[in-house]
């Protein structure tokens, strides 16, 4: 079954121009591609190849010069469609003199919350972001990936349907980048639709279920992710435990089976992997939880109403 | 629907609670305060008054309120300006922006916020005032006749200038006397402000009478003030001599005479008491009519002064002669004026804000200066303009920007609070209410209408 586009661009373009209306950059070039309910989209591409200015266009911050935007069946100056987006720019634009605390309390009253609804779950985001130590804090002098943490809490504070993320993990330690990761696959398995971007193709790979790859403001390619990197006549296997003269008669034997060179070779722990062992001894690594009202809201398997 | 509005209210909230934090936390306010309480503290004492209450009365109620009201109008249109501006320019307005807010929401809120804030600072500026009032009252042992007071203000009894201007205009149409080439519309603008402006010419032996008709009738017993101005040669000013006769509708036969011969001083002020009209006749004929008040009174004024040495006395009579009754306590008075003020800043900040929705934060901050300036010398070139000047269509532009700056800006300012509270003189509440009519309501409303539709069509994510 075909689930219902919540994303849908048609011939989007967008030129900048200067103050005298000269055009200067066409940054995007007819751009065609839509998002299903409930899946992970990456929106890949090298610097300056329009992605940004795509996801500006798609949460009208920018006019686009042409084309068509359905975002969740509507235009996106809709104010009952931004009501169910979360959007984390790609620089954190938060108010120096707020804490994170008033921050989140903040946005959540442009939501219309009521006071006892937004306090709540400013409390639960700010737990699940880890930085309740630092809630009554002004934003200004957080470091870069503590602000990030805020705007991450910002973007759901609405439990949104749709969630838009303009490059999620940029300036996050391991810990932050892999939180945000679970958070996003948690999301997703409730039913949230998620636009990301990222030039951390492991991120992408780790999280997406589709891809569009973006090169100065056109579209080269798209489609499952699964499809884009399977490579179709090559199989690996990972075994643990053998010794080294193992392994070469394994080898050996699966040579003269195959009847072609088979590869072999000792993985190594990723980086990534050794540092959050390392960390993990320190006591510091917490299990990540998705906030309460989240789960409360987004019911898993059946997509938010 | 009652759902809607809670939220949009909440909206608001937030926007305003925002806007309150931003200026509190960047030290703009408490600069502002700063600034005020030098003002309010230091300048009395520097201003060296005349050594009397009076001098007193007018340092602290003109000067530093005047002053201290400048520095908040600036202070306030440059915060409003840079309340979008700044916003937009950092970027941070897109973070808003996606939020579900109307752009009229984004306006009410920081509009709002510039309204309790104003109101906040202007009551710390006038209990600060007014504190030093009453040390000044309490220290040097005022007696009360020096005391700030609060009277209504009762001019003659005459056409209003447009009326008058209308019926001098049909008379001049009867005889033919209208100049040619002039359009109607100029013509009675003319005469209106010649209206305006008209004078009684007094010559030595003659004498003038001015009718009044008080808004709320005297009690027997409150006192009734004169005030005329007169315009004299000044050498001539020593052997001006006059008589003054009050006398009133409801207690016929009596009459209060004063004589005036001190013209140095420009106006004329004197206290007359009502008791003065009671008679016995003329209580009768109170208890007859039921006891109503005074409220119908005629002044006479006679040239008293020698014909060979002193030379005739002009009086303005629209602007120069009044009758002050006693209208309220001064404090009341006081606090009116401050709402006029408030008024007023509300006004700048809703034309601030309007621009800085327009404009990035020096474009709007110079705009705003600009019909700053316009306002001050739009009223001379709104006089000045010719009916040639206005065929000219490249002259037309100009003269309709000015024409509009001035009407909006003089209907504006139409309330000189500062001017009133100096003079004793009652702010009325109907004239209060249609100045706040016009700068709390009317006005902004329209700059919001504006400044919302700009909010709605710019691209809120571009930096430049
Ligand atoms: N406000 C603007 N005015 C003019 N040009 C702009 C503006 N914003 C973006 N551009 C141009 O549009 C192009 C695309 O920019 P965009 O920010 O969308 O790239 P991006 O894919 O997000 O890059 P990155 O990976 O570095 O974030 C760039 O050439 C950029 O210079
Ligand atoms: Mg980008």
């Amino acid at each position: 079954m075909e689930s219902a586009k919540v994303i849908e661009t048609l011939g989007l373009r967008k030129t900048f121009r200067d103050f005298w209306r000269r055009p200067v950059v066409e940054a995007v070039k007819g751009l065609d591609f839509s998002v299903r309910q409930g899946e992970v989209f990456g929106l890949l591409g090298p610097n300056g190849s329009g992605k940004s200015t795509t996801i500006k266009m798609l949460l009208g911050l920018l006019h686009p010069t042409a084309g068509e935007i359905r975002v969740l069946g509507a235009a996106p100056s809709d104010t009952r469609v931004k009501a169910r987006i979360g959007y984390l720019p790609e620089v954190s634009h938060l108010h120096p003199f707020l804490t994170p605390r008033e921050t989140l309390m903040y946005y959540a009253s442009l939501f219309g919350m009521s006071h006892g609804v937004a306090a709540r779950r400013t409390a639960e985001l700010l737990t699940m972001v880890d930085l309740a130590h630092a809630a009554d804090r002004a934003v200004g002098r957080f470091s870069k990936g503590m602000a990030r943490r805020v705007g991450v809490a910002q973007a759901l504070v609405n439990a949104p349907e749709l969630l838009i993320l303009d490059e999620p993990t940029s300036g996050l330690d391991p810990l932050g980048c892999r939180e945000v990761k679970d958070l996003v696959r948690l999301l997703a398995r409730n039913g949230v639709t998620v636009l990301m971007t990222s030039h951390l193709l492991a991120d992408v790979e780790d999280v997406c279920d589709r891809v569009a790859i973006l090169d100065r403001g056109v579209l080269r390619a798209e489609g499952q992710i699964a499809d884009l990197l399977r490579k179709p006549d090559a199989v690996r296997f990972l075994v643990e435990g053998l010794s080294e003269e193992e392994a070469s008669a394994l080898r050996r034997e699966l040579e003269a089976r195959a009847g072609c060179r088979v590869q072999q070779d000792f993985p190594a722990m990723s980086l990534e992997a050794f540092f959050l062992q390392v960390v993990a001894q320190d006591g510091r690594l917490r299990t990540f939880e998705m906030a309460p009202f989240l789960q409360a809201e987004h019911v898993p398997g059946k997509g938010p109403a | 629907m009652i759902k809607a509005v809670t939220q949009s209210v909440r909206r608001i909230g937030g926007v305003a609670l925002l806007a309150v934090r931003a200026s509190l936390r960047t030290k703009v306010v408490a600069s502002l305060l700063v600034l005020l309480t030098v003002c309010v503290a230091v300048l009395p004492g520097v201003v060296k008054g005349d050594g009397t209450p009076e001098g007193d009365v007018h340092i602290l109620l003109a000067y530093t309120l005047g002053f201290a009201f400048g520095i908040q109008c600036l202070a306030t249109l440059w915060a409003s300006c840079a309340l979008f501006a700044a916003e937009i320019d950092s970027e941070r307005m897109s973070l808003s922006a996606v939020k579900p807010v109307r752009a009229a929401e984004f306006w009410a809120g920081k509009w709002l916020a510039l309204l309790a804030l104003n109101a906040a600072v202007l009551l710390v500026v006038y209990a600060g005032v007014y504190a030093q009032l009453a040390w000044r009252m309490h220290r040097s042992g005022w007696e009360a006749a020096d005391r700030p007071v609060s009277r209504r203000v009762t001019r003659p009894v005459l056409p209003t200038p447009r009326e008058e201007a209308r019926q001098t205009f049909e008379l001049m149409r009867q005889k033919d006397l209208l100049p040619k080439g002039l359009s109607e519309k100029a013509v009675l603008r003319a005469l209106e402000e010649k209206a305006q402006e008209r004078y009684d010419v007094i010559n030595p032996g003659e004498q003038v009478r001015w009718q009044f008709r008080l808004a709320r009738p005297l009690r027997e017993g409150e006192p009734v003030t004169v005030r005329v101005k007169f315009d004299t040669e000044y050498s001539t000013r020593e052997h001006v001599k006059g008589v003054c006769r009050l006398s009133c509708r409801e207690r016929p036969g009596k009459t209060v005479e004063v004589a005036l011969d001190d013209f140095t001083q420009n106006a004329l002020e004197f206290a007359v008491d009502t008791r003065a009209f009671a008679s016995e006749e003329a209580g009768k004929e109170a208890s007859r009519s039921g006891g109503n008040g005074l409220r119908e009174f005629e002044l006479v004024f006679l040239h008293a002064g020698d014909p060979h040495k002193s030379s005739a006395l002009m009086v303005r009579f629209r602007q120069d002669v009044a009758l002050l009754t006693p209208g309220g306590s001064f404090e009341a008075n006081f606090a009116r004026a401050a709402c006029v003020q408030w008024g007023v800043l509300a006004l700048l900040a809703a034309f601030g804000l309007t621009l800085s929705a327009c404009f990035s934060l020096p474009v709007a901050a110079f705009v705003a200066t600009v019909l700053l300036v316009l306002t001050m010398v739009g009223n001379s070139v709104v006089q000045v303009v010719t009916e040639e000047d206005e065929a000219l269509w490249r002259n037309r532009i100009g003269i309709w920007v000015s024409r509009g700056v001035h009407g909006a800006s003089s209907q504006a300012m139409s309330v000189e609070p500062l001017k009133a509270l100096t003079n004793g003189e009652r702010i009325e509440v109907g004239v209060l209410g249609a100045s706040l009519a016009w700068n709390v309501a009317w006005l902004p409303l329209l700059l919001a209408v504006a400044g919302c539709a700009v909010l709605r069509r710019r691209e809120l994510a571009d930096a430049d």
